[in-house]
This record gives structure tokens, C-alpha cells and sequence, in this order.
């Protein structure tokens, strides 16, 4: 007769809500573990996505993840005439705020060196990758938009083409695949009162020369739309990122690029760790804090609730021993049913995850290390709970039953 | 035959100004088939004898014997007690003590399973049915009145067929009509199953169902003689 299959089966309405509640626990600690591996995987996902060997961004800073970067867009074409390197690209991050539709969404815009990059390295799960230069755009399904529908940004219609799965940001703003241009184009974006603003005061500062009072027909020229001032500098990018031949080739290719006064050189490694230890250091360490405190504080909680439950059997133990059961018999008793009640919690947390976490504002990711790391926990603690329940069993005195 | 010898056994507890000497010098002797009454006020170590035989509690000095085997010598248990009180063994308490969460029939199952009795099952049902309460073989303890769950109990205390059956004040929490019914159904275990019944009781009403009466008082222990019983026993 299996005694812990006997008392289950008794006590199954309190038996099934421990498990229940001890689940909830569960969940929330596997939440925790997979909102932390969830928060360095959205910090890192742009680093991994855009598979370059090294990251070139302006000088004294930190990277376009980390703060503003601006280089001369010239920088790709030097780049690419450094010996070793197979492949250089323009890229542009920024994030912005629109209103798509009837929603107003902020989203991480990535601009990509067109036509050397297409977005060939994004991982899409439908659709395809950019396939012209102007008017299309690659989103993260997060927000919802199906593909072929156009979504107006800057004045301009752009057509999602394909869609990426989880490509967030450490804050959570979905990512946005267009080409450079277009990036820019967006990014530098006036409302029409700016743009007469700015005409106006073109105007102005041209009557105030010379040459404006010499050619009034120049001012003909600010008032059309297609004329941009010879003088004035090419929109800025945000970093170049550099592919070497081989991988022997990098540091070399490093040397080289670290040894041009205006730009600083990072490796992609170096790159995520700014990521991880600058951007989302603070938001990495409280949840990470939090995630401990949780883990530890079920853990108590779970080998108390097993503790006790052996505690409430102290007189069937007596009883028993008192009848001469060997200890092994006891010993099943208490590992059996502590092992079935965390898998019980342990499964309902599954369930519950399942269910919940794609609501979850953040991304939960479980990673292999979470999903056999957690049962593994259960296993051990309610094992030690056990244990504990097993040397209060083994210490109850047969002759307290004679008692009374 | 002998079921069990206590010979010159002493128990005592605490030292100095605490100190009780809850069994001083205690023969005994019970014979199969045999059902003894143990009468005795509180205190006088009643409990602690009955300990003592079920090799719950060791004796300081003294031996024991299990059919003619010395299983306590001295204080100092000379065999496997926990195999011991499985094979030989058989309690009854004040209060039924069933395991709570088994069932009737599972309560005498479980004790048929430690004791090894082959067909447990069948054994369980079989002992239900000799102490008139299989009809409630499904049902859980907290559902059965007092009588019901003694019965059960004395079930439980068969299951092994123990040579020695012993009993801590079993009709305590009982009626006096079905205090005596208990009492009988342990002069009938004796005289049909062959074992030793010793029943620690304070009710002298049905000491004419046992066959033997002894009287302890300061932890020593004395046979009483039928003249000293001052109640008349219930009819039958």
C-alpha cells in the first residue's frame, strides 16, 4: 500500500491547493528568472541581429545604444578601404515616438546600409528582407501590424515587408528595419511651421549679405523643396559597423580603425558588455537582486509548507513506528508525496507561464538554463525538506501514541 | 505457552529530589490464551510497564523474554525491537489512534503489510469481519464513533497475529456499555486467537472477563484475588 498515494488521495482538496498556491510561487520566481534573461537578451539582440566583427561610433563615446553618436557618413567608404575588412555598413538608432494608425508607438529605428545591407542577418519569421531603397520597412510582430500594411512616418508611406519576433529594446520599443536614407529621412523630420520657419530664416540671413542683395533670384532657391544648401554637411550616422575578411584579421582591422583620432572602435563583445553594464546595468542588477530575494524567499517558503506537512503527520508517524514499519517505509512516505507536490506546483507554474507571460509587458524569456534549472530547484528543495521532515520522523517517540 | 517473561525489571526517571521509580522489581508472567486485567491508580506504572513488554520504553535493569527468548537484558535491548514488536507485537490505546488519512480496512491492511501477513487484503477484511465492523471497512476514522474505532484498532493490534497484545486503558474513552463489549471482545481475541491480552483498566466492572487480575501501586506489582473487588460485575 503506497501510504503517500493514501494521504493524497485523502487530503487532495488542501494537497492540490499547496500545490496551486506553491505554484503561483513558482511562477512568479520563473517570471522573475525569465523577465532578467528577457531584459539582457532584448539589451543584446541588436548586437547579435546585425552580426558585424566591429562597431566604429564617434569618438568618446560609448555607441549609438548608449548616447548619441554621430559620424561622417564618409567613414563607411574608409572604412572599407582598410586592409582586411570583407564588408563595412552605414547604421543609424535612434528611437523615436509616432503615431501608427490610432496608436501612438515608440519604436528603436535602425537603419540599415543599403544596398550592402539589406537586413539579410535579421531573423524574420515571416516575410522578407528589404528589397528597395526607399518606402519599406521590417517591424517586430510585437506591434501588431501584419505585413503589407503601410504605416506613414515623416509624410511617407512605408510597407512592412517582414515581420521579427522579440526584437526589443532593453526599455522594450519594438525595433524598425529601414534603409539609411530613409532613417534619415525620418529622423529629420519638420512639421511644415518649421519648415517655413526655417525658409523664412534662410531668407532673412540671405538679404543680409551681399550676395543676396546682389541676386535676389537666389531666394527662389530655399523655397524649393528639393534644394539643400551646398554647404551644409550630409545627415549624420550613428556608427559603422565592419565585417573582416577572417578572424585573424580583427585586430589588426582594430588597430588600424583605433588609430583615427575622430572615431573609437569597439568589438561586438565589448559592445554587448557597454550594453549590459552602462544601459541596463541598474535594471539588470534590481531585477536580477529582486530574482534572488524571490528564489530564496520560495525557497523557504516551499521547504516550510513540506516541513510542516510532515509535521502534521508527527502521530501517524508514532502510530506507525509504533506498529514496527521500517524506516524505509517513512522515508518513502515523506519523499514520495514532497516530490509529487513540487511537481504538481512545479507544473501548474508551467501552465501559468504559458498562459501569462506573453501578456506580460516585458519579454520573458525561458531560457534552457531556466526551464531545467527550475524543476531541478524543486527537486532539491523539496529533498531537503524531506530530509528535514525525514529526521523529525526518524526522532518521534513511538511511546507518545501510548500516551493518549 | 509463555508469551512473554518480565524478570526483576526497574524503571526509573529523573534524578536526585525528581527522581520516580515508576517500576520496582516487576515479575511477570503471561501465557498465551490468557487475558490479564492490570488495575492500579495514576502514577503507579501502569503505563510504563506496558511500554516496558511492548519494548517502547527499556527497562534500567532486568530482563525480558519473548517466548522464552531474552530480547532486554539488563537495560539493553539484545534484539531487533522495532522486528520484534512486527512479529509479536500488538497495541491498543486509550484512544484508537488509526492513521488518519487510511481508511478501516487500509488501517488493518497497513499493519497486516508491516507484519508481513501474507494476503493483507483479504486478512484485513477477514479481522473486520471478526470484530463486527466490516460494513464500515471504507470508511475514514473521524466518520467512525469510539466502539467502532476500537474495534478497528483491536483489528489493527490482530493483524499480525501477535503472541502479546497489550492494551493502555482501551474503554477510557467508552461508554460503560461499550466499554464492556471491548473488554469481551478481548477475553474472546485470547481465548480464540491464542494470544496474551493484558489490558491496563481502571474499570473494575468487568474484571469478571479476565482471567488473571494484577494490581500495581509505587511501581510494584502484586496478583489480586477476586475477594478484593468491591463492584459486581455487569450481567452478560
Amino acid at each position: 500500500m503506497n501510504l503517500a498515494a493514501r494521504d493524497l488521495r485523502r487530503h487532495l482538496g488542501r494537497f492540490v491547493g499547496t500545490g496551486a498556491g506553491l505554484g503561483l510561487l513558482f511562477a512568479v520566481v520563473i517570471a522573475m528568472q525569465g523577465i532578467y534573461a528577457g531584459l539582457i537578451d532584448d539589451a543584446t539582440i541588436l548586437t547579435r541581429t546585425l552580426d558585424a566583427d566591429l562597431w566604429i561610433v564617434q569618438r568618446g563615446t560609448l555607441g549609438p545604444f548608449a548616447e548619441a553618436s554621430r559620424l561622417d557618413p564618409s567613414l563607411e567608404a574608409r572604412a572599407a578601404g582598410v586592409p582586411g575588412v570583407a564588408r563595412s555598413r552605414a547604421y543609424t538608432y535612434q528611437i523615436i515616438q509616432r503615431e501608427v494608425g490610432s496608436r501612438t508607438v515608440r519604436l528603436a529605428l535602425v537603419g540599415l546600409a543599403w544596398p550592402e545591407d539589406r537586413g539579410d542577418t535579421i531573423p524574420l519569421v515571416t516575410g522578407r528582407e528589404l528589397a528597395q531603397p526607399h518606402g519599406e520597412i521590417v517591424i517586430d510582430a510585437s506591434l501588431g501590424i501584419p505585413i503589407g500594411e503601410t504605416i506613414m512616418l515623416a509624410g511617407d508611406p512605408y510597407r512592412v515587408v517582414g515581420l521579427t519576433r522579440n526584437a526589443l529594446t532593453s526599455s522594450g520599443e519594438a525595433v524598425a528595419f529601414m534603409t539609411v536614407r530613409d532613417s534619415q529621412l525620418v529622423l529629420n523630420e519638420l512639421p511644415d511651421e518649421a519648415v517655413q520657419t526655417e525658409r523664412q530664416r534662410t531668407l532673412d540671413r540671405l538679404r543680409q549679405t551681399d550676395l543676396g542683395r546682389a541676386q535676389p533670384a537666389l531666394e527662389e532657391l530655399p523655397v524649393d523643396s528639393r534644394w539643400r544648401a551646398p554647404a551644409l554637411p550630409a545627415p549624420s550616422i550613428s556608427a559603422v559597423l565592419v565585417n573582416v575578411e577572417a578572424p585573424y584579421q580583427l585586430e589588426a582591422v582594430r588597430r588600424v580603425i583605433a588609430g583615427w583620432g575622430d572615431v573609437t572602435v569597439f568589438s561586438t563583445g565589448e559592445q554587448r558588455e557597454l550594453l549590459l553594464q552602462g544601459v541596463v546595468q541598474k535594471a539588470k542588477l534590481q531585477i536580477g537582486l529582486f530574482t534572488v530575494i524571490l528564489t530564496l524567499t520560495a525557497a523557504v517558503i516551499v521547504m516550510m509548507v513540506i516541513y510542516n506537512m510532515m509535521l502534521e503527520k508527527t502521530h501517524d508517524i508514532a502510530v506507525l513506528k509504533l506498529m514496527g514499519a521500517p524506516t524505509s517505509r517513512l522515508i518513502a512516505l515523506v519523499f514520495q508525496q514532497a516530490w509529487l507536490l513540487g511537481a504538481l506546483a512545479y507544473a501548474i507554474a508551467l501552465g501559468l507561464g504559458a498562459l501569462l507571460h506573453p501578456s506580460f509587458p516585458r519579454r520573458v524569456v525561458i531560457t534552457p538554463e531556466i526551464q531545467w534549472g527550475a524543476p531541478i530547484l524543486v527537486l532539491v528543495l523539496a529533498s531537503l525538506a524531506s530530509i528535514l521532515g525525514i529526521v523529525h520522523a526518524t526522532r518521534v517517540d513511538a511511546g507518545r501514541v501510548l500516551e493518549g | 505457552m509463555e508469551a512473554v517473561r518480565a524478570i526483576g525489571i526497574s524503571k526509573t526517571f529523573g534524578t536526585g529530589d525528581t527522581e520516580v521509580r515508576a517500576l520496582v522489581d516487576v515479575n511477570l508472567v503471561l501465557e498465551t490464551g490468557t487475558v490479564a486485567a492490570l488495575l492500579g491508580p495514576s502514577g503507579s506504572g501502569k503505563s510504563t510497564l506496558i511500554k516496558a513488554l511492548g519494548l517502547v520504553t527499556l527497562p534500567d535493569s532486568g530482563r525480558v523474554l519473548f517466548q522464552g527468548r531474552p530480547v532486554v537484558v539488563d537495560g539493553v535491548a539484545v534484539a531487533d525491537v522495532t522486528e520484534l514488536r512486527r512479529r509479536y507485537l500488538g497495541f491498543v490505546f486509550q484512544k484508537a489512534n488509526l492513521v488518519s488519512f487510511l481508511t478501516a480496512r487500509e488501517n488493518v491492511q497497513i499493519a497486516c503489510e508491516i507484519g508481513e501477513t501474507a494476503g493483507p487484503k483479504r486478512r484485513a477484511l477477514e479481522l473486520l469481519d471478526y470484530l463486527g465492523v466490516a460494513h464500515r471497512a471504507d470508511a475514514y476514522p473521524e466518520t467512525l464513533s469510539g466502539g467502532e474505532q476500537q474495534r478497528i484498532a483491536i483489528a489493527r493490534a490482530l493483524a499480525n497475529r501477535p503472541s502479546l497484545i497489550l492494551a493502555d486503558e482501551p474503554t477510557a474513552a467508552l461508554d460503560k456499555v461499550r466499554g464492556r463489549t471491548v473488554m469481551e471482545l478481548f477475553a474472546r481475541v485470547a481465548h480464540e486467537q491464542g494470544a496474551a491480552v493484558l489490558v491496563v483498566t481502571h474499570d473494575h466492572r468487568a474484571l469478571d472477563l479476565f482471567d488473571v487480575t494484577y494490581e500495581m501501586e509505587d511501581g510494584r506489582i502484586r496478583p489480586r484475588h477476586a475477594s478484593e473487588d468491591t463492584f459486581s460485575p455487569l450481567p452478560p
